[in-house]
């Protein structure tokens, strides 16, 4: 970058850091700081060459600016200097962490499940633009629209002209303002920012003002405001920026409806019973309308998967199918439908088929439920009986709650940041509100409070924290505490006293010397004498632990042993300051890659140290939350991991399907690989040489499945696969299977189907059993109805032939009819399974 | 008599099998002898040798693939069916080798 001094302007040029280029939100903070001094300001694309306000949003994102391009920024007038700093350290600074991962562009459509091919369902097929399935009487919505041509507002004197505009900004200000203090969601406060960030807009204004004053009425200046900056957006590069378009026309469509005294589209319908609404369009204000208890789904005629209806609808988890044109002539109000927006379908008619179709999807879906909420209790133990905690992250009391429910072992990491940045520091009342819900929610589970970590990305303006060139090289974590021993004093008797409601272990964040951690006792002492001193009943004997985050203090860990009684190793900043890569650049974000051996053999020397001195460890980074890291953990011999609650069902299936000591064979492998690849592939090996599921076991087995055809046996075959984890591919296991099928059927005769398929979408080979309530046509050798299948799918690629064997002695028996009546006369799956664990020589492990 | 076969199916994991223990049942019923070599996932096995073949006066092909080492075969009386014939109607081949 360079900044040279002109007479007539501060400037400067950055790079777009931004992989969605620069968006409604980066330019919208862009904007507000180039509001907060007087100085003019612009902008200049120098890929395009256009030129814009840098106190406007609009004029901004009209820019056109993409990732990597160029921009220029100039600033001119009284306090230029302070205006260079502000929007220079923005732009070197905080603008390549204002990126939000957007989502990608819509999937193609999907085909018709093979099920309801073969009938004469009508279906449409659009682009699942948010997941779920959805039913309900189809309601037609008008779109928000801005008129091309004047409306018949006759223009009064341009003074009063412009009164009206600006009561009516004010009006719609006051709307958004008022929508806002009623949100609670994220993604809502966002959308609505950006509306608030457009209606404030200086440029918007200007031109707003411009028109009433060439003597147009205040409606027509709306209408060709409008038009001109949605045109402007309509016709960038840049897809996200296009979306941008309709909230231009909305905004201008409120404006010129609290102008002529109109309501919008939006309030004429009030939904009443299950809907599915339909429209050509989309506004964000629309759908925060509709009454959402009883929308169970959106169509759209046109719509980019960065719509803010869109981003609306997959946050309150409403399913949304784009793409269906001319629903006017193929839908009519009332008709009832069902909405696949899992794969992109609309059913027009709900015929009894497609009825029970989805009837048997949701009861998949309740199934897989039920099976990831039986993984979820229970300790994770690998196969050779070592166990490993598997404990959630939380920031919240609620989100403790909802921990445990899903069968965490623990609360390996309680953030306490969020308390602290309310504007004002929280009382030790309030924490101890909040320390004493989690606690007595844990009944009688470990909790792992972590101290304040405020600095780095998360300031809290009464602290007033230097100004730091390295916010994560500065002042962070345990490093305040000097400073600032009034609040950690508050917060210490805090857990001290909620430690009277459970079992509670406090952990300092950023430790790298002990002198930290000799401070930080000495604090905990303090606060112990005070309490005593009031008589406050408190847990005498807390233990302490560091999070391992600073690579200096995996050097120290013999000293710290004498003095703390726990580690958990945070991996995402261990990471970062491993590599000296930040992780929000995305520029070096392939350099922190944890899968790195160096990053492993640091990870072994401190668990081997950790362990030497006896004490207990766990991790609590990002890392944890991955399945493939699973084994590598085990392997490595942690005592625990720490993730975000919604992951711990899966990771306990996973350890309880590995072997310890193949893992720590593998880790000796992983510590000699020369790169991160290298790791990876062994990783992905992982499933075959570490884990083993048995080729049969009950959950495989149905039998009393009502499947009434040949393709839904085929796709309840592969829910049981899927549903306990050897699929997760099931598309490629089903095109597999029918693959096979189309050779010649695999229905062997005497009332018995064997279909089955050799392919790599399977992790473990497998046999299904399912028993049908009623035979059906397979196309078998006798014309006779199938009553019982006896399913294999196996791995194409495995080690050794042992299964195969297994196979082989499987398809023999089914030749003879002693094998075949026992199976059809088992009565339970446990029974079953003896019977088959000892005809087939199964072992069990 | 003494008969030898060959199974052969497209994944080699089920029919394969299926075959050889139906055609050794049905053998059995017609009072032939016979051995029957699967060429299935596992590869060939209970592989047929020089003096199996050259004693036999009659080789199955019960198969829908084409099979390994065919040569062996050379001057040998070869019956070849689909392999869905050795379910279907195992009888009738065996019937077949009557006339």
């Amino acid at each position: 970058m360079s900044a040279d001094l002109s007479s007539t302007s501060l400037e400067f040029v950055f790079t777009c850091p931004l992989s969605a280029g620069m968006h409604a939100r980066p330019a919208s903070h862009f904007a507000k700081l180039a509001n907060s001094f007087v100085s003019e300001s612009t902008l200049t694309n120098l890929r395009n060459q256009r030129e814009g306000n840098a106190k406007s949003v609009l004029s901004i994102i009209s820019l056109d600016i993409r990732e990597g391009d160029r921009c220029l920024v100039q600033i001119h007038g009284a306090d230029e200097e302070f205006g260079y700093t502000a929007l220079h350290d923005f732009a070197e600074q905080l603008l390549p962490t204002v990126d939000v991962p957007l989502a990608q562009s819509l999937p193609l459509n999907s085909s018709v499940p093979r099920i309801l091919q073969h009938t004469a369902v009508k279906c449409y097929s659009g682009s699942a633009a948010s997941p779920g399935i959805g039913r309900g009487k189809v309601v037609f919505l008008n779109s928000v629209a801005l008129p091309q041509a004047a409306v018949a507002h006759h223009r009064s004197d341009p003074r009063e002209e412009l009164e009206r505009l600006e009561r009516a900004i004010r009006k719609v200000r006051e709307n958004i303002r008022e929508e806002l203090a009623r949100s609670g969601s994220q993604p809502t406060r966002d959308v609505l920012q950006a509306e608030l960030a457009l209606i404030d807009d200086v440029v918007f204004a200007q031109k707003l003002a411009e028109h009433v004053n060439q003597e147009k009425s205040a409606a027509q200046s709306v209408i060709e405001t409008g038009n001109f900056f949605s045109d402007l957006l309509r016709h960038s590069d840049s897809a996200y920026i296009r979306e941008r378009a309709a909230d231009v026309e909305e905004i201008s469509a409120q404006l010129l409806a609290e102008i002529s005294g109109e309501t919008l589209p939006k309030a004429a319908t009030a939904l009443r019973e299950p809907a599915v609404v339909v429209a050509e369009t989309l506004a964000p204000q629309q759908f925060l309308a509709l009454d959402r208890r009883f929308l169970k789904g959106i169509v759209l005629e046109y719509s980019g998967a960065y719509s803010h209806a869109l981003i609306l609808a997959r946050s309150y988890g409403v399913p949304a199918v784009v793409g269906i044109k001319h629903t006017n002539s193929l839908l009519s109000t009332g008709q009832e439908v069902v909405l696949d927006a899992n794969r992109g379908l609309l059913f027009p008619e709900v015929s009894p088929e497609v009825e029970r179709f989805y009837a048997r999807e949701e009861r998949t879906r309740l199934r897989q439920k039920a099976i990831l909420q039986a993984s979820a209790s229970g300790p994770a133990i690998t196969r050779d009986r070592i166990t490993l905690e598997v404990g959630a992250n939380a920031s919240a009391d609620g989100e403790v709650v909802l921990a445990f429910e899903n069968g965490a072992d623990g609360i390996g990491l309680f953030r306490t940041e969020m308390l602290f940045m309310n504007g004002r520091p929280p009382s030790e009342e309030e924490q101890l509100a909040v320390y004493e819900r989690v606690l007595k929610s844990a009944k009688g589970k470990t909790v792992i409070i972590r101290t304040f970590d405020l600095g780095g990305d998360k300031a809290a303006p009464y602290l007033e924290l230097p100004v730091e060139e390295n916010p994560f090289l500065g002042l962070r974590g345990v490093r305040l505490y000097a400073e600032h021993r009034d609040l950690l004093q508050v917060q210490l008797r805090a857990i001290l006293r909620a430690s009277a409601f459970g079992r509670v272990q406090v952990m300092v964040p950023m430790v790298s010397g002990l002198e930290d951690i000799l401070a930080f006792k000495e604090q905990l002492k303090k606060a112990k004498e005070d309490l005593r001193a009031q008589d406050i009943a408190f847990c005498q004997d807390v233990s302490i632990g560091i999070m391992l985050e600073v690579p200096a203090a995996a050097f120290n860990l013999r000293q710290f042993a004498t003095e703390v009684d726990f580690f958990s190793i945070g991996t995402n900043d261990l990471a970062q300051y491993f590599f000296a890569a930040d992780r929000g650049n995305p520029n070096v974000s392939k350099v922190s890659n944890p899968s790195n051996p160096s990053f492993i053999r640091f990870l072994s020397h401190i668990i081997e140290e950790v362990r030497a001195a006896g004490k207990w460890i766990g991790v609590c980074g990002d890392m944890a939350s991955h399945d493939k890291y699973v084994p590598l953990f085990v392997g490595l011999g942690l005592d625990e991991i720490s993730l975000p609650l919604e992951h711990i069902p899966k990771i306990k299936g996973t350890v309880r399907r590995l072997s310890a000591a193949a893992c720590r064979s593998l880790v000796d492998q992983i510590l000699l690989s020369d790169n991160a690849s290298a790791v990876d592939d062994l990783l992905a090996s992982a499933e075959q040489t570490c884990s083993s599921s048995p080729l049969a076991s009950e959950e495989l087995m149905m039998l009393e499945s009502d499947s009434n055809s040949k393709e839904e046996v085929i796709q309840e075959f592969i829910d049981l696969l899927y549903n306990s984890g050897r699929t997760s591919d099931p598309q490629t296991l089903e095109d597999a299977l029918w693959a096979r099928e189309s050779v010649y059927s695999t229905g062997l005769g005497f009332g018995f189907a064997t279909p089955h398929c050799k392919t790599d979408a399977i992790n473990a080979s497998s046999i299904v059993v399912l028993k049908l309530s009623a035979p059906i046509d397979w196309g078998s050798v006798d014309g006779a109805g199938v009553r019982m299948v006896i399913g294999i799918a196996m791995r194409a690629t495995q080690n050794g032939d042992s299964h195969m064997q297994v196979f082989s002695v499987l398809a023999r028996k089914l030749m003879m009819e002693d094998f075949r009546t026992r199976l059809l006369q088992t009565p339970n799956p446990p029974e079953l399974m003896r019977y088959l664990t000892q005809e087939l020589k199964l072992t069990l492990t | 008599m003494r008969i030898i076969a060959v199974t052969a199916c497209p994944t080699g994991i089920a029919h394969t099998y299926m075959a050889a223990a139906r055609l050794e049942t049905v053998a059995k019923n017609f009072g032939h002898d016979i051995k029957v070599e699967t060429q299935g996932a596992m590869g060939i096995e209970n592989k047929l040798t020089d003096s199996d073949i050259r004693q036999a006066q009659v080789a199955i092909f019960a198969v829908d693939i084409e099979i390994e080492e065919r040569e062996r075969f050379n001057g040998v009386n070869i019956i070849q069916v689909p392999l869905q014939e050795a379910l279907k109607n195992p009888e009738g081949i065996f019937r077949k080798l009557q006339h």
